[in-house]
């Protein structure tokens, strides 16, 4: 280390190589601070994280039912302000878990205009989002009602065998699906 | 107003067998609505469009719901007075509250018993090592100083003692939190707890009660009622004492949270997300909370109160909301009946 | 550990040396490119900002000395009848402490600790310490201290527009979605926003500053592991900040699309998550907090070293340790969250890592006083504020073991508990680091010994107005009092009254303080290059006080000596 002092032109040069290096990083950081919106998206649909619920295809062959039963909660909510009643048909259900199952909400415009609504939707406990496996449902497109129009949504969905095996899950004996509605605008943005 | 939905509900679930399921996505139904959809408006914009400086104006919505009750009247069981310091703080309290879960009594176990200590322990050690070294190490007692600037046994010392201290304080710790997370029993009773800016709307769907407010009670109701202002609302949270509770809770607006702190329960109100939070009351009593996330303007002022009634009177509240029981509770309320004439409090 | 041999750099006796040729005024203070000035303007700024901020918590806690809301009406009709609007509703006032909190947060963090800690001592200090000229960039320095200036005056200046129920942010300083968007119209929230923004683009200009100064601009012989630790505990900031801001930045651009642009990312309504905005704030907030401790660590060290006349004890442990620091930070962010209804696993993890920082944080409060142990202590000022500050820091560190249970967070989550917490190891813990600092650094920058009497009397009045101030807050919390609450049950009011007692005699001493350095500035005997004797080894000694206006112009060589 006891070489001469830097010239001060390779001091400058060497300077801004690492503002530039130093710059990259903040930069990349940026960068990680947009990518996280999709990043966390994956996340959550990976791991179940935060009560993400899973999706499968329409052919799905699930595991031979189990014989375990299940309870599973449905709890509807409706942005306020938003014209809509929705509320499932029935409070719970009791499933086996791996069976494909069927749950209906039923959604109705109360207003004397077309209203457009899109759903987000979790379990609880948060544990059991990673078995919770929807194979077709409401939530996954945006639904308009006509003035005073009801329609019956059905959800098809089974809780993966595999839940069983996962000690976090040992206790669950409810799972809860719930979905909140909210106005889209019709350009497609949600208000 | 409440009842209006309710209406509205029974009409809609009158037409669902009849629509049939096959053919699309979903199967629309577009004859005239249910006679009582005109008056319908959703039960949440209600309240939202009320002068916002005036809580509900009812103090006893026990007797206001009971009054509207389509079924049966029955008689809510009468409002429970509060104890003086029991679910709600004391006057110049220096601990926690005294709890009344299980999980309240091991996380307060762990916190006096474990970690007061501990860091009473750490604090006074460290300020008697440096009161002793400030008094022997002064300039005139200690003019020449020592050199020493390393000594790797005493390193490893203070490096590996802190993790066994740690470690020892995770096992009860981690224990807590396997132990507040065990999830509630199939035969929980499920009450649905929305954080609205700035009140609270509670919901029985298992027992067909459909959502009450809960808004603060001004300063003179809660005194007359005997109640702490800032703590007090118009309409308590009513549940059983000894059955296990699952509250899933979620926010209308803003993210609010939901905090009682002797039942040891805070959970946030999250907009589009619901959580859940399982619990098990273990006396009867009136149990105080305040929300707890930043929620805008009156943050401090939307309270909680949870009511704990015995199962039999739990289930006459219920009767008198025009709700109804499931089987099981039913039955026990069928065995209990005789005791619950006398009321108590 | 090591001495400089003293051959060819001149301190002395060079009055008519063009090294202290300084510009003319304006030239010298607006356009400044020398570290020194622009230290000296970054704590006037800090000074400045910290009078500001400290008044509003001053209003705060006279609002809470008793239950009821007392003056909040009135200072919200005041602030009406300043924009010429009508009178203020209860909400509004309401609003206007939900205003105060944020605006106190803001400053205490953004204007007045981050500027005057690492702006600052570390611009007056660094390259001095290092044997450097000046900064690496010293135009970009002075880009870093001029874009506070707006920064501050936006977020001043919100408090005067439409912020959603009334005037100003009233976001609380984490500007949660959706409070601070659907919850907050008006352009109150934008503005705090975009004052976020450009403070932190300052820091991160600083922050890239300072590390090429530090890798680069080192005198020979000066290697990393000869540097003192007041310059590894800024390196290591500088780091956080480089790494952390930028998160901050994409998260509260984003705040402002959702607010302004239809953007959802963190709105349900349009597939978005709430969550996420707090996940992005505390990846950024908790490496901030040791940001703001960081340094003051490093400053500790300093002060305790030179008036125990000792090298510090285990200097590589204590380098190493606030690295650890540093990078544990980084992982640990969701314990701020354990009530948002994270899954179990989850909160055992974070659980788990947050009770780690715990380690190399006990490695720094044993290796100080190992560094007084057997030592000649002498108690001028600054050292009586450097043990004030170990003290305090452990109380305050504690406590956070115990905050770091996701279980018994529970229940102390958002309550007076982490209001104490966080104050015994900011309030306490930087602002102590920053008055020993000042107090050490003063006879330094100034060319003027501050007054001894009033440093202590200063040192003691403050002392026991802040722990009258926040611990009686741990009981609060403990017993269940809210955050951010403007009024509160009448159980609360024992514990409110004496903290409020706590402010008053803290605000006396800060008096004591200002009278100080102006008696010191008017009156202070001149100071020596080395006003502290054999136990301060570092480079800043060797110069004149106040430095030359260029030091360093042939770099002092620094050569290893024989103990170690």
């Amino acid at each position: 280390m006891a070489s001469l002092p830097p010239s001060p032109f390779d001091r400058d040069r060497r300077n801004r190589r690492t503002m530039v290096a130093m710059a990259m990083v903040g930069l990349s950081m940026l960068g990680l601070g947009f990518a996280s919106v999709p990043l966390y998206r994956i996340f959550c649909e990976q791991t179940g994280f935060g009560g993400t619920t899973q999706r499968a295809q329409a052919g799905v062959t699930v595991r031979e039912a189990t014989g375990h039963q299940l309870s599973i909660r449905f709890d509807s909510n409706v942005q306020p302000g938003m014209p809509w009643q929705f509320h499932p048909e029935h409070p719970t259900q009791t499933v086996t878990v791996g069976a494909k199952s069927m749950a209906i909400f039923v959604a109705k415009n109360m207003s004397d205009r077309p209203v457009t609504g899109s759903a987000s939707f979790n379990v609880t406990p948060t544990q059991a989002g990673a078995y919770f496996t929807k194979i077709q449902c409401f939530c996954f497109t945006q639904q308009t009602l006509q003035p005073g129009q009801e329609v019956r949504m059905p959800v098809l969905y089974y809780v993966d065998p595999k839940i069983l095996d996962d000690p976090d899950n040992r206790d669950t004996q409810e799972i809860t699906l719930s979905y909140t509605f909210y106005p889209v605008e019709r350009d497609g943005k949600a208000s | 107003m409440k009842k209006v939905k309710s209406l509205v509900l029974a009409g809609l679930l009158a037409f669902a067998p009849a629509l049939a399921l096959n053919g699309p996505v979903f199967a629309q139904n577009e004859t005239a609505a249910a006679p009582a959809a005109e008056l319908a408006t959703p039960v949440d914009a209600d309240p939202r469009s009320s002068d916002p400086g005036a809580p509900a104006d009812s103090a006893d919505a026990n007797v206001a719901n009971a009054a509207s009750a389509p079924v049966e009247t029955v008689a809510a069981p009468p409002r429970m007075k509060p104890t003086e310091g029991i679910g709600m703080p004391r006057p110049g309290e220096i601990t926690l509250q005294e709890q009344f879960t299980s999980t309240g009594h091991t996380a307060r176990w762990l916190h006096d018993k474990m970690l007061l200590p501990l860091i009473t322990i750490i604090s006074v050690f460290v300020a008697i090592l440096m009161v002793y070294v400030m008094i022997r190490y002064r300039r005139s007692a200690n003019p020449v100083p020592s050199k020493t600037s390393h000594n790797t046994a005493i390193e490893v010392i203070w490096t590996v003692a802190p993790v066994l201290i740690l470690l020892a304080v995770a096992v009860p710790s981690i224990g807590l939190l396997a132990d507040q997370y065990k999830p509630a029993p199939k035969d929980a009773l499920t009450v649905k707890v929305t954080g609205y800016q700035w009140y609270w709307g509670y919901e029985y769907p298992d027992n067909g009660i459909p959502e009450f407010v809960s808004n603060m009670l001004p300063e003179d109701k809660a005194k007359a009622n005997g109640e702490p202002y800032l703590l007090a609302p118009d309409n308590r949270l009513i549940l059983p004492v000894g059955r296990p509770i699952k509250l899933i809770i979620t926010g209308a607006d803003v993210i609010h949270s939901f905090a009682v702190p002797s039942l040891w329960v805070k959970m946030d109100a999250v907009p589009g997300r619901l959580n859940e939070k399982s619990f098990t009351i273990e006396k009867p009593g009136v149990y105080y909370g305040q929300c707890s996330e930043l929620c805008g303007a009156r943050h401090g002022f939307m309270p909680i109160a949870i009511e704990a009634l015995p199962p039999a009177q739990f289930h006459q509240w219920v009767r008198s909301q025009g709700g109804t029981l499931k089987g099981a509770e039913a039955e026990k309320t069928a065995q209990a009946a005789p005791a619950n004439t006398a009321q108590k409090i | 550990m090591t001495t400089i041999t003293a051959d060819h750099y001149d301190d002395h006796a060079h009055d008519h040396h063009d090294a202290d040729h300084k510009p003319a005024f304006f030239q010298r203070w607006f356009m400044s490119t020398n570290h020194k000035d622009i230290g000296t303007l970054y704590l006037i700024f800090a000074i400045f900002a910290g009078v500001v901020g400290g008044a509003i918590s001053g209003l705060m806690r006279v609002e809470l000395r008793e239950p009821g809301i007392q003056y909040l009406q009135t200072w919200a009709n005041f602030q009406h009848s300043l924009l010429g609007v009508e009178p203020a509703t209860l909400d509004q006032a309401y609003h206007l402490w939900n205003a105060l909190i944020t605006a106190h947060g803001l400053i205490m963090v953004f204007f007045m600790v981050m500027p005057a800690i690492i702006g600052g001592f570390g611009n007056w200090f660094v390259p001095i310490m290092i044997g450097a000229p000046d900064m690496a960039f010293p135009r970009m320095n002075n880009i870093s201290f001029w874009l506070l200036v707006p920064a501050f005056l936006l977020l001043l200046g919100s408090a005067f527009v439409p912020g959603g129920t009334g005037y100003g942010a009233g976001t609380g300083w984490t500007v949660y979605a959706p409070l601070s968007t659907s919850g907050s119209a008006g352009p109150a929230v934008d503005m705090a926003i975009l004052s976020l923004h450009i403070s932190g683009a300052s820091s991160i200009l600083g922050a890239i500053n300072f590390i090429t100064t530090i890798l680069n601009m080192r005198a020979p012989g000066m290697t990393l592991h000869k540097m003192p630790l007041f310059v590894w505990s800024v390196l290591v900031t500088a780091f956080l900040l480089l790494l952390a801001l930028p998160v901050l930045a994409a998260a509260i651009t984003m705040l402002l699309t959702d607010r302004n642009f239809g953007t959802t990312f963190y709105d349900a309504a349009g597939g978005g998550d709430p969550e996420l905005y707090q996940h992005l704030f505390w990846f950024f907030g908790h490496p901030e907090v040791y940001i703001m401790i960081l340094p003051g660590f490093g400053i500790v060290s300093q002060i305790i070293s030179t008036f125990s006349r000792k090298p510090v004890f285990g200097y590589l442990g204590m380098a190493y340790a606030m690295v650890a620091i540093g990078v544990v930070g980084f992982v640990v962010w969701a314990h701020h969250m354990f009530t948002t209804g994270m899954s179990v696993n989850v909160k055992m993890y974070f659980t788990a890592a947050t009770m780690v920082i715990a380690v190399p944080t006990g490695v720094k409060i044993f290796s100080w006083i190992a560094t007084i142990w057997g030592g000649s202590i002498s108690y001028k000022t600054p050292m009586v504020w450097a043990l004030g500050f170990i003290f305090l820091f452990t109380v305050g560190g504690v406590t956070g073991v115990v905050l770091a249970n996701g279980g018994v967070d529970d229940v102390l989550h958002d309550t007076y508990y982490v209001v104490a917490h966080f104050h015994y190891v900011l309030s306490l813990g930087a602002v102590f680091a920053l008055f020993a600092g000042f107090y050490y650094w003063f006879p330094k920058m100034s060319g003027k010994m501050y007054n001894e009497f009033l440093g202590h009397l200063h040192f003691w009045v403050f002392f026991i107005g802040v722990n009258l101030l926040f611990f009686p807050m741990h009981f609060l919390g403990l017993s269940g009092m809210p955050r951010r609450y403007p009024d509160y049950p009448e159980a609360f009011a024992k514990w409110n009254g004496v903290a409020t007692h706590g402010y008053e005699i803290m605000a006396l001493g800060v008096l004591i303080f200002f009278v100080n350095i102006f008696w010191s500035l008017i009156a202070g005997r001149k100071a020596e290059g080395n006003p502290w004797g054999e136990g301060a080894t570092t480079l800043e000694w060797t110069l004149s006080s106040p430095p030359p206006f260029h030091q360093f112009e042939t770099l002092p060589v620094i050569e290893e000596t024989a103990h170690h």
